[in-house]
């Protein structure tokens, strides 16, 4: 009795493991998912690689982001939803209306798309926008918050016949409010932008949402705009070692991995990161350094970046000294190349390109516009 | 040395604003021994504690020499009175001469280092109270009858003229409890020491006190020598004993008699009918003894246990009224156990052979002495 | 080996322990540093980049992982003795939660003032909340008169601390909930000598204090009968002790965030290395033993996954917990209570 057991404990991973891949010998394209309509190859998407488009003749577009085994079906205004929809892809019909944006990196996207209407409930209180259009929305109350994305105000948010809840990779950490607002019949879309590898990857993202949207045309322009002003930065005649990092509140040195979309930034600008070096063993986009390694990395950088949070704006070179006195140190301070990311560093998702530029243009020297950025002194 | 060492004025003691005991005027005289006795729970450990400042009184006042004893510095209080409490202490790797040791601690400097003098006195109360070869061992794993004994070290070793002991027999086999009061004696005796302690041992408080503090209810009924206090049936009262009797004059228990029409008729004397009566008692069965003089051996035995005694007074002659009952129990009784040996049943006790006698001849008589 | 040699041959043990993991604490970093460079360094004749992070970054954190792990050493011990309970330690007072109480208050109330921005603010904002804990207990010394009490006052205030934070830190951001989390794991990152000079000042003094009073804390684990019957003021010594161990596990908490397992472990094991509790005895014992325990866990938090650094609690519990468990069982089968 005993053995059988055994055995039989021991076969069942192989079945279920059987299982599993058979599910994923027979991935489906949209042809299998809902044979009734007539579909066109996937949208070749220039960065992009953690969402798929895929148009059908008829007018749908189905929205793929497999990191979620998410489908989206976007059912056009007036077009009925087709009857062997499986129950995976989930329909949104537009106009999609009455968004709770609980994704802050998306607020921008749909700024830019001019969308801004669609949306009725933000998880951000209106003093934590720093995107002028976003603030503004909801002081005159066109948007209202609805609490964070860890506490939504469920009552709130279903009083209002909310059509679409954006949600960013965070909500990974509370599966249970992703499944409370599924019950209450609110799809939620995770935004797995930040799962993109290039910076142009991340800002790809505003075409599905202009797909979601009915702002396709816009949303390729704003793309392109962006990509282009990335194309156009000149190599400078020499690099600059530059260091990004911040110091928390205990006294650690947080920096970003080499490979995470900042970086990048900084290279595309014509910069080389410190940090290259690192081999992280962390899944985080930051990585908390020891002194001694910061202080042998970023000693002799060229040029420091202190990556403010939002609330904590280093007002001179000063206050940065008074964070460690080591930092004096530091040739950057010395010279004084020493920058502190303004407030709208982080929202501005959707303007990377221009964040590049800026970058650029404190890396050769031209500090007088920079947008982004604060020069310390 | 007749003057007043310690004494209480109109003390009253408890817990909380709650009072134990009420009304308390002890006192002591150096070289005096005086013994607490009380049913539990009475307050005596309460008493004793108010009169150490361990607790502190809920009225009236307590002097040392005249002092209030709330007045006292407490180091100053700790060279002249010294415990020994109930309480179990569990000193983490300490060895038994540590805590010994510790009770020099109101003579030794700032960082309580032992100086000659300590180290003279520690081996001596070692000494005296037998533990010197217990002195590396940790006290925690002492047996209790040990740790009770390197506790009492450890009180004399603070050199008292006042020590309160809360139950000092209490773990101690035979051998340590004579051990202990005769050494309590010796120091009162010799140093003048004065001790108040709290005893469970009655028979033991009557032979080593200069005088016996009985509590009952809220007040100290009875204070002064044990021969004036310990009168007869006072304890049986005191503690309210129920299940059994006790004898002031031998200070031994008896247990409860067995109730009934007696079975067996004892002929004794001398010692000879306690180990029989007790067995009868174990076995259940009621019995008769006698000829039994008021100060034979037995008596104080028979008259807990057994349930009818023929006695007479002491030194008396044996009456024919006597005899008459005698035999008439014989007669009632199923037998008759003989417990005495012919060679003892001479003098005034012939007449006990005639009674055996008479038993075999109506067929009753069991197996003589040697039973 | 009789008791006296003993204790020599444990202290110089000790002493080698400690010398051997500064030693190993300046050598072992990122930038791996040989002895004789080091030496060389210490005595002035050598300079540069190796120079600069020895003096200014490794030399202060391992003298401050030192002084503090030799402060919450002693702090346990004090607590363990006071209490006579083998789990008591540094925090059972309530005062990490009273600390962290503070700077989650400071984290999300003060956040964008000018004054919130320096080092000095956190460390005062724990401080003030550990101390604040500490007069919390104190004024419960006064109005109970069994000390053990005390233990259950302190784990309450350690609840009450807990639920405010967490009421605080429903009013937070995600980054300064982050900041809070990662203050509460302990680090010896980014301490310098100015804090160092601060922390050993501190620590001791409360050192010198405890061993002077090495007498009335041995009269004390004689049990508080005992203790008052020898003379000792059992209450106001209560509340001399309360204030020590508090200051010491203040001041740790205050420049190294909460650091679990150095106050309850290390007692035990230099208890056992001993065989003995003599105050005289332990209290220098404890806190060399603590300081060479720290410096190894701070050892271990910064070269085993580098360049990512753990956080000191995680390896604490890690070398701590087993050990308490392993005396424990020990001490059970030796029939020592």
């Amino acid at each position: 009795m005993k053995r059988g057991l055994l055995f039989f404990c021991c076969l069942l991973p192989v079945l279920l493991a059987a299982c599993g891949e058979t599910g994923q010998e027979t991935a489906r394209g949209p042809a299998d998912l809902i044979p009734s309509l007539t579909w066109q190859a996937p949208d070749d998407l220039d960065a992009a690689e953690a969402f798929t488009l895929t148009r059908s003749q008829e007018g749908y577009i189905l929205a793929e982001i497999p990191d979620d085994d998410a489908a989206w079906l976007v059912v056009p205004e007036g077009q009925p939803v087709p009857e062997d929809l499986p129950d995976t892809v989930t329909p949104l019909c537009q106009p999609l209306t009455d968004i709770y944006l609980a994704g802050s990196a998306t607020m921008d996207m749909l700024v830019k798309l001019d969308a801004l209407d669609a949306v009725a409930y933000s998880a951000l209180p209106a003093d934590d926008w720093t995107i002028p259009e976003a603030r503004n929305a909801m002081d005159r109350g066109d948007i209202v918050y609805a609490g964070k994305y860890s506490a939504p105000d469920y009552e709130r948010i279903c009083g209002g016949h909310c059509g679409l809840a954006i949600e960013n990779t965070m909500i990974y950490h509370s599966p249970e409010i992703r499944e409370q607002l599924e019950r209450f019949g609110i799809p939620v879309l995770v935004d797995h932008a930040s799962h993109e590898e290039t910076p142009l990857g991340r800002m790809e993202w505003i075409k599905l949402y202009g797909a979601l949207l009915d702002r396709e045309a816009r949303a390729n322009a704003v793309y392109e705009a962006q990509a282009e002003v990335i194309r156009a930065l000149r190599e400078p005649d020499s690099r600059k070692t530059v260091a990004f990092f911040y110091l928390s509140s205990n006294g650690e040195v947080k920096v970003r991995r080499p490979d995470d979309y900042i970086p990048q930034l900084i290279r595309l600008a014509g910069g080389d990161y410190v940090f290259d070096h690192l081999e992280a063993a962390s899944a985080l986009s930051t990585v908390t350094l020891q002194w001694e390694e910061f202080y042998a990395a970023a000693r002799d950088a060229d040029v420091l970046i202190y990556n403010s949070t939002v609330t904590e704006a280093l007002p001179d070179l000063e206050a940065l000294a008074a964070k460690n006195p080591l930092l004096a140190d530091f040739s950057a301070v010395q010279s004084g190349e020493v920058y502190c990311t303004k407030e709208n560093f982080y929202q501005a998702s959707m303007e990377l390109g221009d964040l590049a530029s800026d970058l650029h243009a404190a890396l050769t020297g031209d500090t007088d516009h920079l947008t982004y950025l604060d020069r310390l002194e | 040395m007749e003057h007043t060492l310690f004494h209480t004025e109109a003390l009253s003691v408890g817990y909380d604003a709650v009072p134990v005991l009420k009304s308390i005027a002890l006192s002591l005289r150096p070289g005096e021994i005086v013994s607490l006795i009380g049913p539990n729970g009475a307050g005596k450990t309460t008493l004793l504690k108010s009169v150490t400042r361990q607790l502190a009184p809920l009225a009236g006042a307590v002097y040392l020499d005249g002092r209030d004893l709330s007045t006292i510095p407490l180091p100053e209080l700790a060279k002249e009175v010294s415990v020994l409490l109930t309480e179990r202490i569990r000193p983490e790797l300490m060895t038994c001469r540590d805590v010994v040791a510790a009770g020099r601690y109101p003579y030794t400097g700032k960082f309580g280092l032992l100086g000659d003098r300590d180290r003279a006195v520690l081996s001596q109360v070692m000494d005296l109270m037998k533990i010197t070869d217990l002195a590396d061992r940790y006290f925690s794993q002492c047996s209790d009858g040990q740790k009770q004994r390197v506790l009492l070290a450890r009180a004399l070793c603070q050199e008292p003229r006042f020590l309160a002991l809360d139950e000092p027999t209490a773990y101690l086999d035979l051998r340590y409890q004579l051990q202990t009061l005769s050494l309590l004696q010796t120091l009162a005796r010799e140093r003048g020491l004065a001790v108040l302690l709290s005893i469970h041992e009655v028979d033991l408080a009557a032979k080593v006190s200069t005088r016996v503090a009985c509590i009952r209810g809220q007040e100290i009924d009875r204070f002064g020598p044990p021969e004036e206090v310990l009168t007869s049936g006072y304890i049986q009262d005191l503690y309210a004993i129920d299940a059994g009797t006790y004898d002031h004059r031998t200070g031994s228990l008896e247990l409860a008699p067995v109730r009934g029409a007696p079975e067996v008729f004892v002929l004794c004397g001398g010692g000879t009918g306690t180990p029989v009566f007790r067995r009868l008692q174990r076995e259940g069965i009621p019995f008769a003894a006698g000829i039994l003089w008021e100060n034979d051996l037995d008596h104080p035995v028979a008259q807990a246990l057994a349930a009818e005694v023929v006695s007479l007074p002491a030194f008396a002659v044996v009456t024919d009224q006597t005899m008459d009952r005698a035999r008439a129990l014989i007669e009632t009784c199923g037998k008759t156990l003989c417990a005495l040996p012919e060679r003892a049943m001479t003098g005034l006790a012939a007449p006990l052979a005639e009674l055996a006698q008479y038993a075999r001849s109506r067929g009753k008589l069991e197996a003589r002495h040697g039973l | 080996m009789n008791a006296k040699q003993r204790y020599r041959a444990a202290y110089l043990l000790l002493a080698v322990l400690l010398l051997a993991l500064l030693a190993l604490n300046l050598c072992v970093g990122s930038v791996s540093l040989p002895l004789s460079q080091v030496w060389a360094i210490l005595q002035g004749q050598e300079g540069g980049a190796g120079a600069d992070i020895l003096l200014r970054i490794r030399l202060p954190r391992a003298v401050a992982a030192a002084v503090l792990g030799g402060g919450l050493a002693l702090s346990g011990y004090l607590l363990q003795t006071f209490f006579h309970n083998p789990i008591a330690g540094p925090y059972i007072l309530g005062v990490s939660s009273g600390a962290k109480l503070t700077v989650a208050m400071l984290l999300v109330f003060a956040a964008g003032q000018s004054w919130a921005r320096s080092s000095w603010a956190m460390i005062a904002a724990a401080c003030v909340g550990a101390l604040a804990s500490m007069g919390f207990v104190l004024l419960l010394s006064r109005a109970v008169d069994r000390m053990s009490v005390l233990i259950v006052g302190g784990v309450m205030i350690g609840y009450i601390c807990s639920a405010v934070t967490d009421f605080v830190v429903t009013f937070a951001q995600d980054a300064d909930i982050v900041n809070l989390h990662n203050w509460s794991r302990g680090s010896f990152s980014g301490i310098g000598w100015e804090n160092v000079r601060v922390m050993s000042l501190v620590v001791g003094l409360a050192l010198l204090g405890t061993f002077l009073l090495s007498k009335p804390i041995g009269a004390f684990q004689m049990g508080e009968g005992y203790a008052k019957s020898m003379g000792l003021n059992v209450r106001a010594f209560g509340g001399v002790l309360v204030v020590l161990s508090s200051v010491l596990s203040a001041c740790v908490t205050a420049f190294a965030g909460p650091i679990s397992f150095v106050g309850v472990a290390v007692p035990h094991l230099v208890k056992s290395l001993f065989r003995t509790a003599k105050p005289i005895l332990l209290v220098p014992a404890c806190f060399l033993g603590g300081a060479a325990f720290c410096l190894l866990c701070d050892l271990l938090a910064r070269s085993l996954f580098a360049p990512t650094e753990l956080g000191i609690s995680t390896v604490t519990a890690v070398f701590g917990a087993p050990v308490v468990l392993w005396i424990l069982v020990h001490r059970r089968r030796e029939g020592v209570a």
